[in-house]
């Protein structure tokens, strides 16, 4: 628990230090911060501090379990799907993984998609990035299920995702080989990718439309399987999902 | 069907630890970062190219260098677009748009965001030649032995585990589908993403059964005892692979030390530095390649010391 709190402290001071080096540093040019890897060393900080949380969460073997296999699936699920690209069915299932399980969960599957299948499409800079991506997209999930959102809810979600993907994704190309770093500049980056980017949000929306219920449904069905209490003894002998952090009423046996 | 980009090759790079690779591809990624003079960025991305042909992967990585060229290409015309800064004006827009200024095209800018597109390709090649020689098992037990969280590490080992049996899942499915009169593949898109929830909705309730027995696997091997777990295969360091390893890190101290000397720097804006390095920088180019290629060389000399 230690080693989580000095995670957070230090990501907290990088992310303040963010903020003030530019305010107090005049230098225009390059500066003395090299803001392509002060951003990577970010990601990876704020990834670590998940993965401690996790560590923490997952108390069983069935919740590595689970999100093992839902990682899996989302990941098999981004490669054969090329017909367009950017369309495919993981970042539905991210977003459903997160709306059932919780936000822990939610981030360790969006996380894992992007780790396992770039096993077969390539790693690279950019993997953190597409972790910490589709992991936010979990977690926001989970706590946009709060609002109690209905089909159309969801639909939004997922093409306001889409966006924010790629606007992630694009941070490291923006920080790493572009000049100047303005306001300016982010923006005219983002419109590069602006194509994919709406493809993404559409294929989304789609998946979630069509079948983001269905799907919810299942996993919701196996949420409960899974956390079950042995009503006869309070308190103890318990299995409980502490990544299901959204609540819900739980099954005696 | 999709398969691990990593093959089994027998090359000195290959026999190489996983630690050694990983410190080398983090060092070269710094070392790029760091770097800002296009001569020092091209020599770095030059340099990788010893490990891609003693590892005898160039196929494959020319397939990432695709890849990368398309990157590299939105690089430099983000960067001619964008920057309105530097002296050397080649073109300049009769308007101004509010808020932006006016639209210029100036050398400086096609030249930095040249040399950017070489600090990518430096960086994509050196990440093409981690993905294609480590094993993912061993990237995962080096994970493990470096002390990372161990749940996160083995759900990633799993996850990775599975791919190859979900994706026959899938196929099953798809088959069974079709065997049915579905069609999958020669429909308009919308029907396909449509229909592809036929193979998606068994393959989640399918798999999800799965974990029980995953989980059920798991407790009988005593998992969450809290004791510490044994490796089947481990991963042996002899004193030969203590130096492999920080001739891995040697690039990024490298880098740190130049950074500080003030070598490898290089005037962009707003007007283009002269090209032509002095004396002691001339020295520093073949210390560079040096330093970032002595992973081969050490590798050629681990072998032999195997051999012995």
């Amino acid at each position: 628990m230690k080693k989580s709190r000095l995670f957070l402290a230090l990501i907290f001071v990088i992310g303040v230090a963010a903020f003030v080096v530019p305010a107090v540093s005049s230098g225009s040019s390059n500066g003395a911060v090299n803001w392509g890897l002060a951003a990577t060393i970010l990601v990876i900080l704020v990834i670590v501090a998940f993965f401690f949380e996790f560590e923490a969460a997952a108390i069983s073997s069935k919740e590595v379990a689970l999100v093992a296999m839902l990682g899996t699936i989302s990941a098999i699920l981004r490669v054969p799907f090329a017909a367009l690209p950017s369309v495919q069915p993981s970042t539905y299932l991210v977003i459903c993984s997160g709306y059932v399980f919780g936000p822990v969960a939610g981030f360790m599957v969006g996380a894992l998609t992007a780790l396992v299948s770039n096993f077969f499409l390539g790693q690279g800079p950019w993997t953190p990035y597409q972790m910490l991506a589709w992991g936010l997209l979990g977690v926001l999930a989970a706590y946009f299920r709060r609002l109690n959102p209905g089909r159309a809810g969801l639909i939004i979600f997922g093409i306001v995702g889409g966006y924010l993907y790629g606007w992630i994704i694009n941070t490291w190309y923006w920080t790493s080989f572009i000049y100047p770093l303005t306001f300016r500049t982010f923006l005219t980056y983002q419109l590069t990718s602006i194509w994919f980017d709406t493809f993404h949000a559409i294929g989304n929306a789609v998946f979630l439309g069509f079948f983001g219920m269905k799907t919810i449904a299942i996993l919701e069905r196996f949420r409960k399987r899974f956390s079950w209490r042995l009503s006869s003894e309070p308190g103890g002998a318990q299995l409980p999902s502490t990544l299901s952090a959204a609540g819900g009423e739980q099954q005696p046996l | 069907m999709i398969s691990f980009r990593y093959r089994e090759k027998r090359t000195v790079i290959h026999k190489l630890n996983p630690f050694c690779k990983l410190a080398w591809v983090a060092s070269v990624f710094v070392l790029a970062l760091v770097l800002n003079n296009p001569i020092f960025l091209l020599l770095l991305f030059l340099s990788t190219l010893l490990l891609v042909i003693t590892a005898k992967v160039w196929r494959e990585w020319t397939s990432f260098m695709k890849y990368a060229i398309y990157i590299s290409l939105t690089i430099v015309v983000v960067n001619t677009l964008v920057s309105y800064q530097g002296t050397h004006v080649l073109a300049e827009a009769p308007f101004t748009i509010p808020v932006m200024g006016t639209p210029t095209i100036t050398l400086e800018a096609i030249i930095y965001g040249m040399a950017m597109s070489i600090r990518l390709l430096a960086i994509i090649s050196a990440f093409a030649i981690l993905t294609l020689t480590v094993n993912p098992d061993d990237l995962m037990l080096a994970m493990i032995k470096m002390r990372l969280p161990y749940k996160s590490v083995l759900v990633t080992a799993l996850s990775t585990r599975f791919v190859p049996t979900l994706i026959s899942d899938v196929e099953r499915i798809a088959d069974v589908q079709r065997s049915r009169g579905l069609e999958l593949d020669k429909c308009s898109l919308p029907k396909r993403i449509k229909r592809s929830a036929s193979v998606i909705i068994p393959l989640l309730s399918n798999s999800l059964d799965r974990t029980v027995q995953i989980a059920e696997a798991m407790e009988s091997r005593a998992f969450g005892s809290g004791a510490k777990r044994t490796f089947y295969k481990d991963i042996k360091m002899s004193r030969m692979d203590i130096v492999t390893v920080i001739a891995g890190f040697a690039p990024s101290v490298l880098g740190i030390v130049m950074l500080i000397l003030g070598f490898g720097d290089y005037q962009y804006y707003p007007t283009l530095g002269r090209m032509d390095l002095s004396g002691p920088e001339w020295t520093m180019l073949p210390i560079l390649a040096l330093v970032v290629s002595s992973v081969v060389f050490l590798a050629f000399l681990k072998r032999g010391v195997d051999l012995d």
